[in-house]
């Protein structure tokens, strides 16, 4: 019988390359084949890779006959391991072969020899058995945990490299919103999140973005000081509740019940805050960038015991990446070239045959969609010059410098946060209006698409 | 290091302690410690098929030779003669790579098998582009 297995994970000190192994292979014919490799890869708990750098018999081999043995030493101790493979696939593109390569790059370019050690391929096998050499030293084994975290990453920290890179690459500010609240996740099983930014001059907080809600909530307001996410806009610390207060909950009942039995007036033209009415744990984190707060990040769970301080440390340093990318992406001067935009391009008919009326109230400075609240200030004077301007002209793509330019919307000369009103008037748009988007074209310009024809009145009060 | 295989062409490694250059041409003997080596001897004596590469640690010079077992006997006091300069000579070479003498002194040399080898190829295995070229024999 066959010893139990030693999991990979205790071998770390065999991959760092720093004995090489001896890599044993057979041929169809039955030769047997063996050759020294100078590492051995660890990909996850069950797969190891050896780089390939030349065709030689060893990957001519596993090609004809997959199985192979080889034979590692721990640095510390020289102890040996056996470990019986299978030859699995082949990498030639994608992170492990970009990590095996570049180290491989950077080896061969203290020898100048940069074209000479080129990784053709990361052969990834299959682990099938690994045991210990029992005899071969006479020193002891050294305890398998001692180090183990320093090369099995913690999944949290895993996560956290994922959302820092994707992070850091997104080109537009509803990207990094979107992206975040899909990657908090996917990566964390957060379903329920959403983002607010901080609105100082009116001591209030604005839904921006959200995931996870029936109703995506964008536009609704939280003043500062008011329930956790503001309490954490004011103390400006992450702040999280495990076994949730019933005043929240209550609250929202209450506000289901107004709504229930039609008491509309009094919430005709409040947008409610996204939340779950049977949320059980709630952490909010400030967004703070250069000691500035930007928003908070606010993340909502069914179970009691979801936030913890591990949540805590994690959420809390995604909120730095996520604040320095909001700031930064909300002050880009994002002008687009005038020229490049059509200045009259054909509607195209309406496929639905649906007829959507927009009523803009100049004395509330709002808009209703079919009777139903939509926005109102800024936002909605944008999307009246738009939509008029789809109607009158023709015009379907626009840019953010136009906008800036238009005295009759009010943009402050100085923070106009454009960016961001347009991403509260497209996600109003998706909760109110879906046949209406304004669809992003790259920085500083956005398209108006439609599916239903679009009736426009203007009303003093 | 050795590589082996069994009836089903399942490939084996281990390791040698030592290798004698035999006095009939095209014969080498190798010295493989009998608490590691079950599957290897399994293999040798059911098909006699080998393959082993040798490495200088200093310099990466490399070989390996493939070849057919003649006959697998305990080693004699002679042979344990060469085994212990060998791995005195080896040791050497890995304290100037920097692997401590504690570390490879503790190695279980002993008792070992001599496997004498018919050599029928040897190959230039010194890492690089030309590795794997046939130089005898």
């Amino acid at each position: 019988m066959r010893k139990a297995s030693l999991p990979l994970e205790d071998l770390w000190a065999c991959f760092q390359g720093i004995i090489p192994a001896a890599l044993s292979t057979c041929a169809a014919d039955g030769t047997p084949n063996i050759t020294f490799i100078s590492q051995v890869y660890y990909v996850d708990s069950k797969h190891v890779a050896i780089s390939f750098q030349f065709f030689n018999k060893t990957h001519r081999n596993v090609r004809e006959n997959p199985f192979a043995c080889v034979v590692l030493l721990d640095p510390r101790t020289l102890h040996a391991y056996r470990f019986r493979l299978r030859f699995d696939h082949s990498e030639s593109t994608g992170p492990l072969f970009e990590c095996m390569s570049l180290q491989l790059q950077a080896v061969a370019s203290y020898s100048g020899m940069t074209d000479v050690f080129r990784l053709l391929a990361a052969d990834v096998y299959e682990v099938l058995a690994v045991e210990r050499l029992e005899g071969f030293t006479k020193l002891p084994v050294p305890p398998p945990s001692e180090r183990s975290s320093r090369l099995f990453v913690d999944s949290g920290l895993v996560s956290m490299r994922v959302i820092s890179e994707r992070l850091n690459k997104a080109q537009l500010l509803d990207e990094v919103l979107q992206v975040s609240l899909q990657l908090l996740d996917e990566q964390f099983g957060f379903h329920h999140s959403k983002i607010l930014l901080a609105d100082e001059r009116n001591g209030k907080l604005l839904t921006i973005a959200s995931h996870g809600y029936t109703e995506n909530g964008v536009g609704s307001e939280v003043g500062v000081g008011e329930g956790l996410i503001g309490m954490v806009a004011r103390a400006r610390r992450t702040l999280y509740l495990s076994a949730m207060d019933h005043g929240l909950r209550y609250a929202r009942a209450v506000r289901g019940r107004a709504e229930a039995l039609g008491c509309t007036e009094t919430i005709a033209r409040e947008i409610p805050l996204p939340g779950l009415p049977d949320a059980a744990s709630q952490i909010a984190v400030p967004l703070m960038t250069r000691d500035r707060l930007v928003g908070v990040l606010a993340v909502e769970s069914k179970d009691p015991l979801a936030f913890l301080p591990r949540e805590n440390t994690l959420l809390t340093t995604m909120g730095l990446h996520l604040a320095t990318a909001i700031d930064q992406l909300s002050r880009e001067t994002d002008d687009a070239p005038m020229d490049r935009i059509r200045s009259a391009t054909p509607i195209p008919a309406s496929r639905s045959g649906l007829i959507r009326r927009f009523t803009f109230f100049q004395k509330d400075d709002c808009i209703c969609v079919d009777g139903d609240y939509l926005i109102r200030n800024v936002p909605a004077r944008i999307l009246w010059r738009l939509l008029k301007q789809y109607r009158d002209d023709g015009r379907v793509e626009f840019t953010n410098r136009e906008l800036r330019m238009d005295s009759w919307l009010g943009l402050p000369e100085l923070k106009d946060n454009l960016e961001t009103r347009l991403i509260l008037l497209r996600r109003r748009l998706e909760q109110k209006c879906p046949e209406v988007r304004l669809v992003q074209r790259g920085r500083g310009r956005f398209a108006l698409e439609a599916d239903a024809a679009i009736d426009l009145l203007e009303k003093e009060t | 290091m050795v590589g082996t295989r069994d009836a089903s062409l399942l490939p084996e490694c281990t390791r040698a302690w030592g290798i004698r250059v035999g006095a009939k041409q095209g014969t080498v003997t190798i010295f493989l410690s009998k608490t590691i080596v079950g599957k290897t001897i399994e293999n040798l004596r059911d098909n006699g098929k080998i393959a082993i590469t040798c490495t200088r640690p200093t310099d990466h010079i490399t070989c390996q030779l493939k070849g057919q077992v003649r006959n697998i006997k305990p080693a004699t006091s002679a042979d344990r003669d060469v085994s212990r300069r060998w791995h005195s000579e080896f040791m050497a070479e890995l304290k100037a790579i920097g692997v401590p003498s504690a570390l490879s002194q503790a190695w279980i040399t002993e008792p070992a098998v001599a496997v004498e080898i018919a050599v029928t190829d040897v190959f230039d295995q010194t890492p690089g582009p030309g590795a794997g070229g046939k130089i005898g024999p």
